[in-house]
């Protein structure tokens, strides 16, 4: 059985449709991660899952527990680390994990926390003081004072310097380690396929699609893009251009000066064909490449947008 | 965790932010006690006992009526002579234009025409030195015709006594003490609401949403905090009166508590009104600074109200801090209150702000909650 269901959740505000129609299931243990570009309807669904606003229409089930019936359990086993990552700037980082805890019947040990987001020797400087990556650790902290089951991430790592963004991995993973299971949203597509079991795209309010990253990957078209440029010029890359167009492997080409693009459904085939055409004319290769695969491709090619982060 | 455990921490919290925090230092108790200060050295030292009016006195011509006018002028305590003798026209007209002396006196100029005439500045015409200067010298001239006329002891004289309500006499010191205090409370309860809008601006009372967290416990415990701000502001600005300038105290307990209690509540449920429609901090400082500069001059702090234009009386009669400040002086100088019905009609005019201001603000808040994304 799942632990989190999310059946048909619409949300509109006014005439603006920040959710139309998105469904999915969560089970327990995995991290399941919510990309989408901005606007696309991440903040609201994760805000309706967390009983901050009623949805307009479908059911949201928490190990079987409504917000209807069931508001405080389900506060009880939930930890969530919203957005905006707001907390008491003038208390430190210790006392604010202490206020939280005394909202909860029960919590974890403040030193406990503190370890696991690394914070115990910043643990008496005030929130102002902190940078962006101990800010957001606290936030994360704060969502796991009460020992959640369920731990929601909005875009824990978004504005961080890559090594605060990978500090921030880490603790993501070593929430799973600890059997928990985290819903998180991401703007980076490298996180997303680093850190998730699942992801779920959404695009204009709609789950575009929704598998684990490698699946995803491999559903795309077979066509690779490969690379080359040429030492010896235009000329080069030209007459590499016409022998590649006559390999049946080639769907389309394209080239700027001695560099030249190719995508094909058979790429090894390909290359081992140009490379017997430019060794018998001794033309020199400068630089291969394949092009990888990744969730950027899967998005353009689901949604027919290009990606920004 | 149980609730009274979360109370404490709530509180012990919500204490420790606003003893970090330097803006209620500067703007709960310096400010008030600068302004206070100010007002006192500038209008509070004038008693009448050491009132001097410095004159200067122009004989034109000798005379015995001229000689003995001044001999009677010389008697008059408050006059400080700046020359002894008198002196030239031209040397008077100089020391006025300088403001030298508050005014010159010309002695009549010969036996016929028996004129005093009193020259001031133009600038100090309206002046209540001037104003002395003038009763004094139209005295002098009574008792001067009296005596031309023969009557050797006046039959009627007026002799004068001020009477307050109170045991002791309202001093402008009480006055001007008892006037601060309520503004700084009332302005603790205006501006102290700036938390809420930045809580909210940054998320933070969502966040807090997403926990189990009593609200209410949150609200009371912030609530303790500011009474308690405002009894330490009660006793600071009460004892830099009465050490530094000798402002008297008479308090009536229960009178000085219901006041206090009533007025700071009225004044919090403002601030929290005027937070429930403030999406910034400037917003919000703007509405506040508003409210207490139209209330701080019409109510009766500075000055008594009935220096105030006609058309002004119902607006200061309808303002709770006009209550709030008479109130806290029925509490602390009159040492009575309690028991006249006037008292009672100003604490419910404060509830009544109260108590609209919170509803209103509460029916904001909950709207707001339901559009906020």
């Amino acid at each position: 059985m799942p632990i989190l269901e999310a059946r048909g959740l619409r949300k509109t505000y006014g005439s603006v449709t920040a959710v139309e129609n998105i469904s999915f299931e969560v089970e327990a243990g995995e991290i399941f991660t919510i990309i989408g570009p901005n606007g696309a309807g991440k903040t609201t669904t994760l805000e309706m899952i967390e009983g901050l606003i009623p949805p307009d229409a479908g059911t949201i089930a928490i190990d079987g527990l409504t917000w209807a019936k069931d508001a405080e359990k389900i506060k009880y086993r939930i930890g969530i680390q919203p957005q905006s990552s707001a907390m008491f700037e003038l208390l430190t980082v210790e006392e604010n994990l202490e206020l939280f805890a005394t909202f909860y019947p029960k919590a974890k040990s403040v030193g406990e926390v503190l370890a696991m987001i690394n914070l115990a020797e910043h643990r008496n400087k005030r929130v102002k003081s902190l940078s962006g990556g101990q800010r957001q650790r606290l936030a994360i902290g704060l969502g796991m004072i009460n020992d959640p089951d369920i731990v929601f991430l909005d875009e824990p790592t978004t504005g961080l310097d890559p090594q605060a963004r990978r500090n921030i991995w880490d603790i993501v993973l070593n929430l799973k380690a600890l059997g928990k299971t985290t819903i998180l949203t991401t703007h980076y597509m490298e996180e997303a396929e680093k850190l998730s079991d699942r992801v779920c795209i959404v695009d204009q309010g709609k789950v575009v699609t929704l598998d684990t990253p490698a699946a995803l990957i491999g559903r795309l078209t077979r066509e690779r893009e490969v690379r080359l440029s040429f030492l010896d010029g235009e000329e080069a890359a030209a007459a590499a251009e016409s022998a590649a167009q006559s390999a049946g492997s080639v769907v389309r080409t394209s080239r700027e000066g001695a560099h030249l693009a190719l995508w094909s459904v058979q790429p090894e085939d390909t290359l081992y064909g140009l490379f017997g055409f430019t060794k018998e004319r001794g033309y020199r290769v400068e630089q291969v490449s394949i092009r990888e695969m990744s969730l950027e491709d899967v998005f353009i090619a689901f949604t027919g947008k290009e990606w920004r982060d | 965790m149980n609730r009274s455990k979360q109370f404490r921490k709530l509180f012990a919290a919500t204490l420790k932010m606003m003893f970090r925090e330097k803006q209620v230092w500067f703007w709960n108790i310096f400010f008030p006690i600068i302004l206070m200060s100010i007002f006192m050295v500038i209008f509070g030292g004038n008693d009448g006992s050491d009132f001097k009016a410095k004159v200067a006195v122009v004989q034109p011509a000798r005379n015995e009526a001229a000689d003995g006018m001044l001999s009677g002028l010389r008697q008059i305590p408050v006059f400080e002579w700046k020359s002894e003798a008198p002196v030239t026209a031209e040397q008077a007209d100089e020391w006025i234009k300088e403001k030298d002396v508050d005014g010159v006196i010309y002695l009549p100029a010969d036996g016929q025409t028996q004129s005093l005439k009193l020259v001031v500045n133009t600038e100090n015409e309206q002046s209540a030195t001037t104003q002395v200067i003038r009763g004094i010298l139209e005295q002098v001239v009574q008792q001067s015709n009296l005596a031309a006329a023969g009557v050797q002891t006046p039959p009627f004289h007026l002799e004068m006594q001020a009477v307050t309500s109170g045991s002791e006499d309202l001093s402008y010191t009480d006055f001007l003490m008892t006037g601060m205090i309520a503004l700084a409370l009332a302005q603790g309860g205006l501006f102290g609401m700036v938390d809420l809008v930045e809580m909210r601006r940054k998320g933070l009372l969502k966040r807090l949403r997403m926990t189990p967290v009593r609200m209410g416990l949150l609200g009371l415990a912030s609530m303790l905090v500011r009474f308690l701000l405002g009894v330490f502001q009660v006793c600071v600005l009460a004892a830099i009166g009465v050490f530094l300038f000798g402002a008297h105290l008479h308090i009536d307990v229960p009178t000085l508590i219901v006041a206090f209690f009533i007025g700071s509540l009225a004044f919090n449920a403002l601030g929290y009104l005027f937070s429930s429609f403030s999406k910034t901090l400037e917003a919000y400082m703007g509405v506040a600074n508003i409210a207490s500069f139209l209330m701080m001059f019409i109510s009766g702090i500075f000055f008594p109200t009935n220096s105030l234009p006609g058309w002004l009386q119902p607006v200061k009669d309808a303002l709770p801090l006009t209550y709030f400040a008479e109130g806290l002086r029925d509490g602390m100088v009159y040492g009575s209150g309690i028991a006249s019905t006037e008292f009672w009609l100003g604490a419910g005019v404060m509830a009544l702000w109260g108590v609209v201001a919170y509803l209103i603000g509460a029916t904001l808040y909950r709207r707001a909650k339901v559009e906020a994304r």
